[in-house]
């Protein structure tokens, strides 16, 4: 929304631009014109991180509706999922067949489904053509009369530009716990899923992790935004997965 | 979708030969240079517009990642986005000076950094208002945290300061006050209270600037914008901090 008050004066600026002549021998139009490019690729990239933001709010109300077919839409012809530790699935056919272990096609009675999009952290390649984002979501998750569940997770995503639109390239959503709402954190860890055997995913979970009450920590895409280095997080030591 | 007109605009006169300033039989040279400056000064002036935005993106960005360092308790990478001379102060307990501080407050009260298994403690970072001084260099921001934790919920609020320093932006002033602490059992039943300066070490370098409790009391941590749509700038409430919600209830502090 921000890049909306740049257009009064850039418009103005064009205008302006377009409204003189100028010498042929002035020195410094090639310097306008660099400077201008410039300008018109910090735009671009500044309009870039708004559609992907947009699309990734646009992919969390779908889930909220098992909107599958919507959802699927969303992804690059060779785009993954992958959620939890449920294994990737590649491809928009396999993509949209995969989310069925989710629920039905479509909203459902008493079906509460939500994933909130937030706290985006979008960083958009310095050629515009992919971006790279780090989102929080807190989950709703719910059967009417039969449970209600808290979830927590982390996604770190990637995104391609293709003809002008935005896809999503690789959805990597690391679950990291979900609670019963009754009971909460401190009587209640439910386990995430694994890979189904009904609909099976093309790789296995590209990390072998486990969510709370295991303290897992989603890897960072982006560098540590004041010193610049890369935000390497040891993981704890959890012998049930191995990791020491 | 409007900001579409932006690029086509200027890629309509990137087409055109010598920026559609190709030279016009007739016209002095003098009036050339004249056009040539003011489209430069106007490039500058768009040039500096643009760099607010990305000011706006970045501050928005630290603050997030702040909130992502509280989940997993990074301290020290925490307190790196402090500016040397930050200042920070949380819930009742008091300002801390200097980044130094920052950390020593953040590993004493809530242990060395890392994760611990068995433990949430989301700190989650969410409805920023960022605004970035027409100096470029100073922002303030406004922003809700939502605590999600074993120990139950919170709602603090932040109204913090950034400083842009050799193009860099870090938090120069923190001011977290709490809105509401819940145990799981949730906030018709359970009100945990304000922190003090003495709830849990370390102590702070300063006394809290405001003394105020949390719900079912009010406190409004002054708003750094004015309104959006009048242009009014906040007037803080004339009642004393800490007020009880219903005047029926006696207030504090006097």
């Amino acid at each position: 929304m921000r890049a909306l008050v740049l257009t009064a004066a850039c418009m103005a600026a064009v205008l302006g631009l377009a409204g003189q002549t100028a010498a042929a021998s002035a020195p410094n139009v090639a310097a306008l014109e660099a400077k201008l490019a410039e300008y018109r690729q910090r735009v671009e990239l500044l309009k870039d991180k708004d559609a992907v933001e947009n699309l990734q709010a646009a992919y969390g109300f779908y889930v909220d509706k098992s909107l599958w077919g919507e959802v699927a839409d969303l992804f690059a012809d060779n785009g993954s999922f992958e959620y939890g530790q449920m294994g990737v699935y590649v491809g928009k056919a396999h993509i949209r067949r995969a989310l069925l272990l989710f629920g039905k096609e479509g909203p459902e009675y008493g079906k509460l489904n939500n994933y909130m999009q937030l706290q985006s952290v979008i960083h958009v390649a310095p050629d515009g053509k992919t971006a790279k984002a780090r989102w929080q979501s807190v989950v709703m998750l719910g059967r009417k009369d039969e449970s209600g569940q808290w979830g927590l997770g982390v996604y770190e995503n990637a995104y391609v530009k293709q003809g002008g639109v935005w896809k999503i390239a690789k959805l990597h959503y690391y679950v990291t716990g979900a609670t019963d709402y009754d009971l909460g954190w401190t009587k209640s860890a439910i386990p995430m899923q694994g890979p189904s055997a009904a609909i099976p995913p093309d790789k296995p979970p590209t990390e072998v992790y486990r969510a709370y009450p295991g303290a897992y920590v989603p890897p960072f895409d982006y560098k540590h935004p004041v010193t610049g280095e890369p935000i390497d997080i040891p993981e704890p030591v959890d012998p049930i997965v191995g990791r020491k | 979708m409007r900001p579409a007109l932006i690029s086509l605009a200027i890629a309509a006169v990137l087409a055109t030969p010598g920026l559609g300033l190709a030279a016009s039989k007739g016209r002095a040279a003098t009036d050339d240079s004249a056009a040539l400056a003011a489209a430069s000064a106007k490039l500058d002036a768009l040039g500096k517009r643009i760099e607010l935005l990305e000011d706006a993106n970045q501050v928005e960005i630290v603050q997030r990642t702040y909130g992502y360092f509280v989940d997993k308790g990074q301290w020290t990478k925490l307190s790196q986005l402090f500016t040397e001379d930050a200042t920070l102060e949380i819930g009742g307990r008091g300002v801390f000076v200097g980044r130094k501080r920052v950390l020593e407050y953040m590993q004493t009260a809530f242990g060395p950094d890392g994760p611990k298994p068995g433990s949430v403690i989301n700190h989650m970072q969410f409805q920023p208002i960022a605004d970035v001084d027409p100096d470029g260099l100073h922002a303030k921001q406004r922003m809700r945290a939502f605590v999600m934790s074993n120990g139950g919920w919170g709602i603090p609020l932040y109204e913090n300061e950034y400083r842009k320093e050799d193009g860099v932006w870090k938090i120069s002033k923190l001011r977290g006050p709490f809105t509401m602490y819940t145990s799981w059992e949730g906030w018709a039943k359970n009100a945990v209270p304000n922190t003090r300066p003495e709830s849990f070490p370390p102590p702070p370098d300063l006394p809290p600037t405001v003394v105020y409790l949390t719900y079912p009391s009010y406190y409004i941590v002054p708003f750094h914008y004015p309104n959006p749509v009048t242009g009014k700038p906040w007037v803080p409430l004339t009642a004393e901090a800490g007020a009880q919600a219903s005047p029926a209830q006696v207030s504090l502090g006097r």
